[in-house]
């Protein structure tokens, strides 16, 4: 669950704290007087610094200051060099140089330990970055990308905690301390993460303290501490330059001004007179950072479905290297519905050209799905018979609407019967991506029912089989033989009962009758019958017939039927096969 | 092992417990030999599915329809008794409590043999209450509607080699002499039984069916045509699938 945003109001400017809701948490009783007296004492003489703080109030800190220290832990993951990495993340060949572009005047952002090597350090322009080294691999910072990177990385670190908070351009903050007893302890769980994050090539400086904030700053100093506790904060806050809270320069040059370098020098400084040279809010951040006053953040959400778009490095039609992109856009899928514990029935593919529309594959699956091989096998053979009007530049892979994920339910004796129906539904799905025929795959049940068409339906195929009721028009003979029979049983059973052709046309064929008697292909000859089946008139389609068996002048067996409504018509309903 | 004690296991008064009983090189020999060969017999699949006419049984070498293999039946209108022929080997194969008295569980691993029939392109609609009556278990009946065409084919080729289909029965206007390997190659991945239906007219091309037959109209019922046939001879088998009302009404 994310925390409700920040309720902090309006700040004001006479340098009190303001009252401040914590979500999710009564207010005691005994917390008001408390607020009242921090309110009578007056700010003047009260200080920024823990100490001076707990002396004035030795019986009762400040809500929420103790509690909320004792329940979080925030691992911060700052990436000072985000803009390098996000772009080595998604191409395989890392570029040495990123820039930025301000006003035409093209300038280092950050360079690879190579190119510092040479030389070219942050701030250069890029002539003279070139000019140093012909051979550099110059690219454009794309700060989508960054914010893209952040959010997979995001989307990763759900599997360390349930709450993951994005402070985007750089930070990424988890908070650990419900997840500590799962992992072992605060060094197994950093040395994780830290190991996961460089597979994925990042290096990010990481810092854990019990607030938000101070972790923050604590990365972006460049510590990487682990604080567990609040009683430590202030110690440790203390020694880093107030470059890292990454106030305006304004403010900065002016406390410098003052003879102000570092956390620490900024905490003795009077609250009040703080507050109103350098605004309510920054006092704030201070006693958040301390721990005296709540920092409710907010949880990011992954979104709900898949999205994600592959660009070829260059125009490709061969689709033996689509296929690979595609591939690879399916195991980012897999991925995706494996952390997020849904599945999906449907995924869209969209080959985008240069100056052609996109051509847009979708692919349906009867049974959920997301491993990727299942996936992989419906679209190669899809692939086949698509047909691109132009060269593929890029390929966006899409999800449905993802569901829970069933489990499958484990049987401890493996039967035969399960195994062979889970992967019969891998056949019905190929055969039905290949038709393209929704229902032209299915299987067959019986229905209780004496009219002839609607005595069976169409079934799924994956429907456990439990051996199904023969329809009512036989069952008064057929009740004791629904088992496998031999023909030798099938002879000894009287004849009435199979008078059922394997055959049945859609609709019944109308016949001309010469003389009264029927014809197809010749005159038929009627050996059986009839049987009478007048049924059905409640629900309108009602039928009054009498059924034949009769032979046609070839030899082949007809189930044919003679309407007794008004003109006695003929009509061929099936073929004995 | 040295000669002294090859010797000593030579004599007949020395019992040993993991070895066939007797000193006898050459007897021994034999039985393995024969031992090797059933093993090699039961690898092979069931030899054959009795088709429940003994009549034609006896004409059909094995005893039976071909297993995992292609069987092709020629017949000049559909409703010549083809389905009829078929049911009570297709009735044995849906079943899984009942497998045939040749099939091999152990060989064919464990209940494959006893899966899915499919039917790939039929002309019309089988009838699942007949089918019931036939003792199919429609629990296994997979109908896949496609064109008869080569989209026929392939999907009979993909139901064949799944290893989840008993019986493939296809129609389709597209078999040659190259798709019929092809199907007959799948048969035997799949360990499945190919049933292809073709009009009369293409008894004159060429095959890789284990076994072609046509069905004819003839004067005691429908008449089996054996033309190829693994192992067996062309032969007529006239009336084995009699006529509607001799053959239920006794």
């Amino acid at each position: 669950m994310p925390p409700p945003p920040d309720k902090v109001p309006a700040q004001r400017e006479d340098g009190q704290t303001p009252p401040v809701t914590e979500p999710r948490r009564p207010l005691k009783s005994s917390d008001r007087p408390a607020k009242t007296r921090i309110a009578k004492t007056n700010p003047a003489q009260q200080s920024l610094s823990l100490a001076p703080l707990t002396e004035l109030q030795p019986d009762d800190p400040p809500a929420g200051a103790k509690r909320t220290g004792a329940r979080q832990l925030w691992l911060c993951n700052h990436f000072p060099s985000l803009p390098l990495e996000a772009l080595n993340a998604r191409n395989k060949s890392m570029p040495d140089v990123v820039f930025e572009n301000q006003q035409g005047n093209r300038r280092v952002l950050l360079a690879s330990t190579r190119a510092e090597r040479l030389g070219i350090t942050p701030g250069l322009s890029i002539n003279a970055a070139l000019a140093l080294a012909p051979s550099l691999k110059l690219e454009e910072r794309n700060a989508e990308k960054e914010s893209r990177v952040l959010e997979r990385l995001a989307v990763w670190a759900g599997r360390f905690t349930s709450i993951v908070s994005l402070e985007p351009p750089d930070l990424l903050l988890l908070e650990i301390r419900g997840s500590l007893r799962l992992f072992g302890d605060i060094k197994a769980l950093r040395q994780q993460v830290e190991s996961g994050l460089a597979e994925q090539g990042f290096k990010p400086s990481m810092a854990i303290a019990p607030t938000a904030l101070a972790s923050v700053w604590l990365a972006r100093a460049g510590r990487s501490v682990s604080i567990d506790d609040t009683t430590n904060l202030a110690g440790a806050l203390s020694s880093l330059p107030l470059r890292c809270l990454e106030w305006p320069e304004s403010v900065r040059e002016s406390l410098n001004g003052m003879g102000i370098y570092c956390i620490g020098d900024c905490l003795r400084l009077p609250r009040q007179g703080f507050a109103r040279r350098f605004g309510a809010a920054r006092l704030l951040q201070l006693d958040r950072a301390l721990g005296r006053l709540p920092d409710p953040r907010r949880s990011y959400r992954a979104p709900e479905r898949f999205s994600e778009e592959c660009e070829l490095p260059e125009e490709q039609s061969d689709s033996e290297m689509l296929l690979e992109a595609c591939l690879q856009l399916l195991s980012n899928l897999e991925r995706f519905l494996t952390t997020r514990q849904i599945e999906v029935r449907h995924v869209q593919f969209s080959f985008f050209h240069l100056r052609a529309p996109a051509t847009h594959l979708t692919l349906g699956c009867r049974q959920t799905g997301r491993k990727k091989e299942q996936w992989f096998e419906l679209l190669a053979i899809r692939f086949d018979r698509l047909v691109l009007p132009e060269p593929v530049i890029s390929i966006r892979l899409r999800s449905g609407a993802g569901q829970a994920l069933q489990a499958d339910e484990g049987n401890f004796f493996q039967t035969s019967g399960q195994r062979r129906n889970t992967s019969i539904t891998r056949l019905t799905e190929r055969l039905s991506v290949r038709l393209g025929n929704d229902g032209g795959v299915h299987g067959v049940t019986t229905v209780a029912e004496h009219r002839p068409q609607y005595a069976w339906r169409k079934a799924e195929t994956e429907s456990p089989g439990p051996r199904l009721p023969p329809c009512a028009a036989m069952s008064n003979h057929w009740h004791a033989h629904h088992s496998p029979l031999l023909l030798a049983d099938i002879r000894r059973t009287s004849s009435l009962l199979l008078r059922r052709p394997l055959w049945m046309l859609p609709e019944p064929l109308a016949l001309i009758a010469r003389e009264g008697n029927p014809q197809y292909q010749g005159p038929l000859k009627l050996e059986d019958g009839p049987e009478r089946l007048e049924t059905g008139w409640w629900d309108g389609n009602g039928i009054a017939r009498d059924y034949y068996v009769a032979v046609n002048t070839k030899g082949i067996r007809l189930w044919i039927y003679r309407n007794r409504h008004k003109e006695a018509t003929w009509h061929l309903h099936g073929i004995f096969g | 092992m040295n000669d002294a004690l090859l010797h000593l296991l030579k004599n007949p008064r020395v019992w040993r417990g993991s070895q066939p009983g007797t000193p006898d090189e050459s007897l021994r020999e034999s039985l393995r030999e024969s031992l090797r060969e059933s093993i090699q017999e039961a690898s092979r699949g069931p030899a054959a599915y009795p088709t429940g006419y003994a009549r034609l049984d006896g004409h059909l070498p094995g005893g039976g329809w071909p297993s995992y293999a292609l069987t092709e039946i020629l017949l000049e209108h559909h409703g010549m008794g083809e389905l009829k022929l078929l049911m009570p080997a297709l009735a044995r194969l849906s079943n899984v409590e009942e497998p045939g008295p040749h099939v091999n569980r152990h060989a064919s691993g464990g209940d494959q043999e006893a899966g899915w029939i499919a039917w790939i392109a039929p002309p019309f609609q089988p009838y699942p209450p007949a089918l019931l009556q036939w003792g199919i278990n429609l629990a296994h009946m997979l109908v896949v509607h496609s064109r008869q065409g080569i989209e026929a084919l392939w999907a009979a080729e993909q139901a064949l080699s799944s290893g989840n289909c008993a019986a493939v029965l296809v129609w389709s206007d597209a078999l040659d002499n190259r798709t019929s390997r092809r199907l007959q190659l799948a048969a035997e991945k799949g360990q499945s039984w190919a049933i292809a239906f073709r009009p009369l007219e293409a008894a004159t091309q060429a095959s890789a069916a284990a076994l072609r037959i046509a069905l004819t109209a003839g004067e005691q019922g429908t008449d089996v045509r054996i033309l190829k046939s693994r192992g067996g001879r062309p032969v007529t088998v006239s009336g084995v699938i009699h006529h509607y009302v001799q053959d239920y009404a006794e």
